[in-house]
C-alpha cells in the first residue's frame, strides 16, 4: 500500500449537501480515491454573513485507509452579523449571532471511541448565550460505555451502560430547571424493571418487566422500544400512561445529531457513527401460521376500513338516510362495525406496522383491545328516523362459522373477517339503494337533456321555415313527430332501470335526430354549393364573353331529382334511431361524393344515369351503397 | 333619258355618270334615272344556323348554313326558296375579344324570277376572311366586324360567265342584355346592328353600295352553348345593273347559334384562360 504515492487535493468538494473548500490527502488504489491522512472541509462566506446570514461549517480530522481515525471535530454554524466591525490587532472583527453546533471526539476504525461531546449553543455577539443541546457519551469501539449525559434546554437525561452497551442501573430524566417531575428508569442488564416518577416529592413506582423473561431480544433504545414499553404498561395497568415521550424526544434529538455526522463520514469513507444504546425486551415470536394470519388481518382490515370510510363519508347516503329507514339502519350498522370492530383492530394493525406487536403478550393485548368484551356478532342498532326509534339487528348468514371466544391471533383474524363480511353484505344492500337513487338523479339529467334537444329540434324547424322547400319542411315535421312519439313511449316506462337504459339510448337517438334535421335543413345550401361546383367557365364565341356552364347535369340531376326526394321520403317512413343515423351519414357522404364526382371522369356513369330513376340504383352507381339494396 | 335632261349642273353630272355606267356596262343599255329609283321592297325570311365548333385551344370551325326564302306573288316573306348558303371557315382565337377567320362559301342561288326560262339553280363561290373585335360597354357588348369576300357569281342564263367581285363589309353590332346585368344563360338581349356592304370589281360600275343592312334582333341565351334569336332587317342597295336604282328588302331573320366543344375535359379546361 505504501507503494502508492500520497496525493493532496485542494479545491471545492460537496459532501452530504455541504459544499465547501476541501484540503485532504489520499491514495489512488485501482482508480479509486482512498482517503489517507489529514482531511478538512470548510466554508465561511463573509459576504453572505454581512448581507443576510451565513451557513458555515468546518470538518476536520484524519483518515486511514478510508476509515476515520484519531481526533475529529465538526462545526456547523448559522450566523448573522450586526454589521458593526472593529479593528483589533491588525484584524477586522465582526461580531456574530446565531447557532453554533460542534461535535468532537476520537475515532477508531470509523467508530467513535472515547468521549464524544456534541453541543449546540446559541451565540449572541460572538459569545455563548445559551446551551440548546449537549450530549456526552463515552464509547469503546462504537459501543457506548459507562456514563452518558444528554441535555437540551429543558430536560436532562443521565444514565449508564454495561460494557456490552446494554442500559444498566438508573437512568434519570429531570427538568433542567429543577422544578417539576423527575423520572427514573431502572434497568437491570438491559431490562427495564421499573419507572419511578418523582413529582414534588410524591413518588410513584410503576413496575414494567418485573418477571423473568422467558424469551428476550436485544434491540436499540429508540422510539420503537419506548412505544413497546408504553403499550406494555398500558396493558398492565389501566391508570394513566406513565411513558410520556420526554425521554424519547431527547434520545431521538441526540440520534438525529449523530446521524448528521454519520451521513458525512459515511459518504467520505467507511464509518458507523451511531449511538447504539441497547436494551432487552420480552419477545413473543409468531408461528408461521400466525404470521400468515397477521398478513390476512392487515389486508382484510384495510379492505373493510375502505368500505366503511366510503359509506360514512358518502354524501348521497347521508342524505338518503334522512328519508329512507333501511338506509338509516344500514348506516348505523356501519357506524357500529367501525366503532366496535374496526377501531380496535386498527390499533392492533398499527402496533404490527410499528413493529412492536412481537414485544407484547398476545392474549393480554387482544383482551385489552376489547377491554369491555368482544363485540356481539349480532349487530344491534337503534334507528332514529323522524323522531321514531326502531331497534334492528344485523347479522350475516354464516354467523356460526365465526368464533370469537379465545384471545389469539386466529380469533383476531375471525373478528376482522366477520367485520369485512358484514360490511360486504351491507355494501350489497346499500348499493342497490344508492344505485336506484343515483339512477333517479341520472334520469332527471337525461330527461332535461331530452327536453332541451326536443326544443332545439323545434327551434331548428322554426328557424328554417323560410329557407327550405315544402318537402323538406314535411320531413322535418315528421322527424319532430317521430321524436315526440319516442319521448312519449319513453315516458310510459315505469321501471327505473329500463327507463334509464331507454333514456340513454334516446339521448343518443335525439342527437342523431338533431343531426339529421340539420342535414335536411342545409340541403338547399348544399345544393347551391353543388351547383356552384358543377360549373365551368367557358368562352362563348358569339358573345365573346365568359359564361358559367353547368356540367355533368345528369349527375346533379340525379342528385336533385332522385336522391334528395328519396332521402326526404325515408324520413317519412318510421325511422329507427339506427336508420336515422345511417340516413344522416348517407346524406353527408352523398354531398362529399358529389364533390368528388365533379372532378372524376364520369362519362360512363353519366351514360348509366340516363336510365336510372331508382334511388337505390343511383346510389349504387354513385358508389354510395355499402350493403345490397333493399328489394 | 329623262334623268339626264334637267338643269345644266345635274345634266353635267349625269352625263358623266351615264357615260360612266354606259361604258362600264359595256353598253348594256341601262340608263341612270334622273332621280334614284327605289324598287318596291321585297319580303324575305332567312333561317340561319351559326356553328362555332371548337377544334383546339385557339382554333374553331365556323360553320354557317342559311336558308333564305322570299316572297311570291301569293305568299309574302316565305313563298319560295331563294338561296341556300354554306359558309365555312377556320377561325383563330387571338383573344377572348378578338378573332379572325378564313374560309370559303358556296351558295346555291335559286332563280326566283317566275317568268324566267333560264336555269333554276346556279352556284356561287367565295373566299372570305373576317376580323372581329368585341368590346364591353357597361352591361352590353359592342362588336366591330370587318369581312372581306372575294366572290365569283354567274347569272342564270345558260353558259353565263362567272364575274369576279370583291365585297367590303363592315358591321357594327351591340348586344344589350335586358333581364340581366350581363350576357349569360337565360338572358334576353336586344341587338341592333348596321352593316354596310361595299363592292368593287370590273363589273361594278357605280353600284358600290351593294347593301346597307339595318337590323334589330331579339335574342335569348339558352345555355352557354346555345342561343336563339329573331329580328327584322331592312336593307337597301344599288342594283348592279343600274346604280340609280335601289332595291329594298324587309327580311325576317331567325338564328340559331351553337358552339359545341367535343374536346376531352382535360383539354378544355385551360382554354378558359386564353391569355389572361
Amino acid at each position: 500500500m505504501r507503494a502508492q504515492e500520497e496525493q493532496t487535493y485542494q479545491g471545492p468538494l460537496s459532501v452530504s449537501g455541504y459544499h465547501g473548500d476541501a484540503d485532504y490527502t489520499y491514495l489512488l488504489v485501482d482508480g479509486d480515491t482512498v482517503l489517507n491522512g489529514p482531511f478538512r472541509l470548510r466554508k465561511a462566506n463573509l459576504d453572505a454573513l454581512l448581507q443576510k446570514q451565513d451557513y458555515s461549517f468546518d470538518f476536520k480530522g484524519n483518515f486511514r485507509n478510508n476509515f476515520p481515525v484519531g481526533p475529529w471535530r465538526f462545526q456547523f454554524g448559522t450566523f448573522q452579523s450586526n454589521n458593526e466591525s472593529q479593528v483589533v490587532d491588525y484584524q477586522y472583527r465582526v461580531a456574530i449571532s446565531g447557532v453554533q453546533e460542534e461535535a468532537s471526539g476520537n475515532m477508531v476504525n470509523g467508530k467513535p471511541d472515547g468521549t464524544w461531546q456534541y453541543s449546540v449553543n446559541e451565540i449572541e455577539d460572538s459569545e455563548v448565550s445559551k446551551s440548546l443541546f449537549k450530549s456526552n457519551i463515552s464509547f469503546e469501539n462504537g459501543v457506548p460505555q459507562r456514563n452518558f449525559r444528554i441535555e437540551n434546554d429543558s430536560l436532562t437525561l443521565a444514565g449508564r451502560f454495561l460494557r456490552n452497551g446494554l442500559a444498566h442501573d438508573e437512568w434519570s430524566l429531570f427538568e433542567t430547571t429543577g422544578i417539576g417531575a423527575a423520572e427514573s428508569w431502572f434497568f437491570n442488564d438491559g431490562i427495564l424493571r421499573e419507572i419511578r416518577n418523582d413529582s414534588n416529592g410524591r413518588v410513584e413506582v410503576i413496575p414494567i418487566y418485573t418477571n423473568d423473561l422467558e424469551e428476550s431480544k436485544t434491540i436499540n433504545l429508540d422510539a420503537r422500544y419506548i412505544n413497546a414499553v408504553a403499550i406494555w404498561q398500558s396493558l398492565e395497568r389501566t391508570s394513566h400512561p406513565v411513558v410520556n415521550g420526554k425521554m424519547q424526544r431527547l434520545l431521538s434529538e441526540n440520534a438525529s445529531y449523530y446521524k448528521k455526522i454519520d451521513g458525512i463520514l459515511s459518504e467520505l469513507g467507511e464509518s458507523a457513527f451511531l449511538p447504539e444504546f441497547k436494551v432487552k425486551v420480552p419477545y413473543y415470536p409468531f408461528t408461521e401460521t400466525e404470521q400468515v394470519q397477521l398478513d390476512s388481518i392487515a389486508t382484510n382490515f384495510f379492505e373493510a376500513k375502505k368500505i366503511s370510510d366510503a359509506y360514512l363519508e358518502n354524501t348521497q347516503l347521508s342524505i338518503l338516510k334522512l328519508s329512507d329507514s333501511d338506509a338509516a339502519y344500514l348506516f348505523e350498522v356501519i357506524t357500529k362495525i367501525d366503532k366496535d370492530y374496526l377501531k380496535p383492530i386498527a390499533k392492533f394493525v398499527a402496533y404490527k406496522n410499528e413493529g412492536v406487536v412481537e414485544f407484547l403478550p398476545k392474549e393480554k393485548l387482544i383482551q385489552h383491545l376489547w377491554s369491555n368484551g368482544k363485540p356481539d356478532k349480532q349487530i344491534s342498532v337503534t334507528v332514529n328516523l323522524d323522531s321514531t326509534m326502531t331497534e334492528r339487528a344485523f347479522e350475516i348468514d354464516n354467523v356460526a362459522d365465526f368464533n370469537f371466544v379465545n384471545n389469539d391471533v386466529n380469533v383476531l383474524k375471525q373478528i376482522t373477517d366477520y367485520a369485512l363480511h358484514s360490511l360486504l353484505k351491507v355494501e350489497s344492500l346499500l348499493n342497490k339503494k344508492l344505485i336506484n337513487q343515483q339512477r333517479q338523479q341520472e334520469l332527471i339529467a337525461i330527461e332535461e337533456d331530452l327536453i332541451s334537444k326536443n326544443k332545439q329540434l323545434q327551434q331548428l324547424i322554426d328557424s328554417t321555415n323560410n329557407t327550405i322547400s315544402n318537402s323538406q319542411k314535411n320531413a322535418l315535421q315528421q322527424l319532430k313527430q317521430l321524436a315526440d312519439n319516442k319521448l312519449s313511449d319513453y315516458s310510459s316506462i315505469d321501471e327505473i332501470k329500463t327507463k334509464l337504459d331507454r333514456g340513454q339510448e334516446l339521448t343518443i337517438c335525439y342527437r342523431t335526430f338533431l343531426d339529421l334535421a340539420k342535414s335536411i335543413s342545409v340541403l338547399p345550401e348544399k345544393w347551391e354549393s353543388i351547383q356552384k361546383n358543377y360549373q365551368d367557365r367557358i368562352w362563348n364565341p358569339f358573345m365573346a364573353t365568359l359564361m358559367d356552364e353547368e356540367v355533368k347535369k345528369r349527375i346533379t340531376g340525379s342528385y336533385r331529382r332522385v336522391l334528395v326526394p328519396y332521402y326526404l321520403e325515408q324520413v317519412n317512413t318510421e325511422l329507427t334511431c339506427a336508420e336515422a343515423k345511417k340516413l344522416d351519414l348517407l346524406i353527408q357522404s352523398t354531398y362529399q361524393r358529389m364533390l368528388e364526382l365533379r372532378i372524376e371522369n364520369t362519362s360512363k356513369l353519366e351514360r348509366k344515369l340516363r336510365k336510372a330513376t331508382d334511388p337505390e340504383v343511383v346510389l349504387e352507381l354513385f358508389g354510395l351503397t355499402t350493403e345490397k339494396p333493399r328489394k | 333619258m329623262k334623268g339626264c335632261s334637267n338643269n345644266k349642273l345635274v345634266l353635267l353630272a349625269l352625263i358623266f355618270l351615264c357615260g360612266f355606267t354606259a361604258g362600264a356596262q359595256d353598253g348594256g343599255g341601262e340608263v341612270l334615272p334622273t332621280e334614284s329609283k327605289f324598287k318596291d321592297p321585297k319580303t324575305k325570311v332567312w333561317f340561319n344556323t351559326y356553328g362555332n365548333i371548337r377544334i383546339s385551344k385557339r382554333l374553331f370551325w365556323d360553320a354557317q348554313t342559311h336558308f333564305r326564302f322570299e316572297e311570291t306573288e301569293d305568299t309574302p316573306f316565305i313563298g319560295q326558296i331563294g338561296q341556300i348558303y354554306n359558309r365555312h371557315a377556320i377561325g383563330y382565337i387571338y383573344s377572348k375579344k378578338t378573332n379572325f377567320s378564313l374560309g370559303g362559301v358556296v351558295r346555291i342561288n335559286f332563280n326566283t324570277d317566275e317568268s324566267s326560262t333560264d336555269r333554276n339553280v346556279v352556284p356561287e363561290w367565295r373566299i372570305w376572311h373576317q376580323y372581329q373585335f368585341a368590346q364591353p360597354l357597361y352591361t352590353a357588348m359592342i362588336y366591330h366586324r370587318i369581312r372581306i369576300e372575294h366572290r365569283w357569281t354567274q347569272g342564270f342564263e345558260e353558259n353565263s360567265e362567272y364575274i369576279f367581285r370583291n365585297r367590303w363589309r363592315y358591321m357594327f353590332r351591340a348586344k344589350v342584355p335586358l333581364n340581366s346585368h350581363k350576357l349569360a344563360p337565360k338572358t334576353l338581349y336586344v341587338s341592333p346592328e348596321v352593316e354596310v356592304i361595299m363592292q368593287s370589281g370590273k363589273e361594278v360600275v357605280g353600284s358600290v353600295m351593294e347593301d346597307l343592312r339595318m337590323t334589330t334582333t331579339l335574342g335569348y341565351i339558352l345555355t352557354p352553348r346555345l342561343t336563339i334569336a329573331g329580328g327584322l332587317m331592312y336593307t337597301q342597295g344599288q342594283t348592279l345593273a343600274n346604280p340609280g336604282i335601289f332595291k329594298q328588302n324587309w327580311t325576317m331573320r331567325f338564328h340559331v347559334y351553337f358552339s359545341p366543344d367535343f374536346r376531352k375535359v382535360r383539354n378544355k379546361l385551360p382554354a378558359i384562360h386564353l391569355n389572361d
